[in-house]
């Protein structure tokens, strides 16, 4: 599914964020990355939802290798990747409705579908009665939950949550979680980016410890 | 798109505010330029209308009335005899005064003046007419006669209107340019201003293709509107004018009437405004997200 063998990345040219970073995540797999704020966690995520390029060594997602890949592909892999940004990244002059409808008219899904599906899956999240309301108009849970509905509308292989549950409360963070963990049974890949030891400890799964850029893998409860 | 904003906000910027007042502009000065090159091939071909099928032939005075008269009457037999001439008749000695009016005033022909005699030639339609031999057999016949067929004439004003027609045509290539250079800048601006959420829909598995598409549909959707106001002030402007020289018109300038292929032409401009834009902003977009990752 995701494999990083010996990878460093750098900003323009700056230090390495990250150095020989070396893991392999199978199919299927459900992992929090953890590690103190600055260690790279978001960078790892930015390198496997393909917005980075490794300085060094090589990066494969569902066995490309992003190096080598044509650009021409980077879109179909990137469709198999739901992404939960930390800032949300939502588009301010659209509806929740829209916001979560992109992800799949940029797949050229037909408009009824998705009217069908971005309605139910919202009401999921409990933005039901807040389909036509602007993120100017949502609070940070709400906003939250709208971006998460982007990230899992198109039914994603691989899903990447950077602090999923840092900007809503601890019933919502795990009903949240419980998605992912539902959508991790059904076969999708999960990594779970989040500082909160609290919460990782209440779920068993692998951690992926990040400590400033270097790398270590935990498979505690397993 | 329709019933649905853009994906990308922009309402929410300036960087094609000032698009349709541009293209407006443009259009305006295209439908100016293309509607004097159909006003002057229209009036060419009026006036080549009225020279086709004739010709004037000129008597020198000869030393006496009497010899003018003989020699008028030699040149006039002469042509009536020819196959090709429809009609042969002397103009009238008072309208060769008037004629000459501005030049030797009102009294030329009662102050006895030798004055040279025209006769109006006229040839029957779609028949070729040897001027050459014509003129030949005239000057054998009476040598003060002179046959003028009006080809000096005829060729100047063709010329003349085929110049009128490619200045308009290099103005409106001139024009569309500009207007493609005009949406590249825009185009370029809104990329920058959108970078932000290029970027994002990228990450979201968005092909360049889709976020050209947004592009090309605002910039078609501005110039569309652009060009229909740019359409609208130049055949505006063009009857003021027609009206404000109606009292010359007939005199100095040819009647303005144009026909449906050229109403069908100053209509087309926005939508050849619309397709510079769309085409434009299409390549400006590809060729920039072909830098990002």
């Amino acid at each position: 599914m995701v494999r990083f063998q010996g990878v460093a990345m750098r900003y323009a040219n700056g230090p390495e964020v990250l150095r020989d970073v070396t893991f392999h995540l199978e199919g299927g797999s459900y992992h929090f990355l953890t590690g103190p704020s600055g260690a790279g966690k978001s960078s790892l995520l930015k390198l496997m939802y393909l917005s980075h390029r490794a300085s060094r060594g090589t990066v494969k997602v569902f066995g490309h290798d992003i190096e080598t890949t044509p650009r021409r592909l980077l879109p179909g892999l990137r469709r198999r990747i739901g992404v939960v940004f930390q800032d949300f990244r939502l588009l301010d002059h659209l509806s929740a409705r829209d916001n979560v409808a992109l992800a799949l008219r940029i797949a050229g899904i037909k408009e009824d579908v998705i009217r069908a599906h971005v309605a139910e899956l919202l009401s999921w999240v409990g933005l039901g009665n807040k389909l036509d309301a602007t993120p100017a108009t949502l609070s940070d849970g709400e906003k939250q939950r709208v971006a998460i509905a982007r990230a899992v509308i198109g039914r994603p292989s691989l899903l990447l949550a950077d602090e999923p549950t840092g900007s809503i409360d601890e019933a919502q963070g795990m009903r949240i979680l419980r998605l992912f963990e539902e959508l991790n049974r059904i076969g999708t890949t999960v990594v779970v980016a989040t500082h909160d030891q609290r919460l990782i400890a209440r779920f068993n799964h692998r951690v992926l410890r990040l400590t400033d850029g270097a790398f270590h893998v935990e498979t505690r409860g397993l | 798109m329709a019933g649905r904003p853009y994906d990308l906000p922009f309402a929410q910027d300036g960087s094609g505010r000032f698009l349709p007042w541009i293209i407006a502009l443009m259009v305006y000065l295209a439908t100016l330029a293309v509607l004097a090159a159909l006003a002057t091939r229209e009036a060419v071909s009026d006036w080549n209308a009225g020279l086709a099928d004739s010709a004037t032939v000129e008597i020198a005075p000869g030393p006496d009335v009497a010899a003018t008269d003989a020699a008028l009457a030699a040149a006039l037999r002469l042509l009536r005899d020819t196959p090709v001439v429809a009609k042969a008749e002397a103009v009238p000695l008072d309208e060769i005064g008037r004629l000459l009016e501005p030049w030797l005033g009102g009294d030329a022909v009662r102050s006895g003046l030798p004055l040279p005699r025209l006769i109006d030639v006229r040839f029957t339609p779609g028949i070729r007419v040897d001027y050459a031999a014509l003129g030949g057999a005239l000057v054998a016949a009476v040598p003060s006669a002179r046959l003028d067929t009006h080809t000096v004439w005829h060729d100047r004003l063709k010329a003349f209107g085929e110049s009128i027609q490619l200045a308009a045509l290099a103005i409106v290539v001139l024009i569309a340019f500009a207007a493609g250079a005009t949406v590249v800048f825009a185009t370029r601006s809104g990329l920058a201003v959108h970078r932000e959420l290029i970027e994002l829909m990228h990450l979201i598995g968005s092909r360049d293709s889709y976020i050209a598409r947004q592009f090309q549909n605002h910039a078609l959707s501005l110039a569309l509107r652009g060009g229909a106001l740019g359409v609208a002030l130049g055949s505006g402007t063009v009857v003021m004018l027609a009206i404000v020289s109606r009292p010359i018109q007939g005199a100095l300038l040819p009647d303005i009437n144009l026909g449906a292929s050229s109403i069908a032409a100053i209509a087309a401009l926005p939508l050849i405004a619309g397709a510079i834009a769309l085409v434009t902003a299409r390549v400006t977009v590809l060729r920039a997200l072909q830098k990002m990752i």
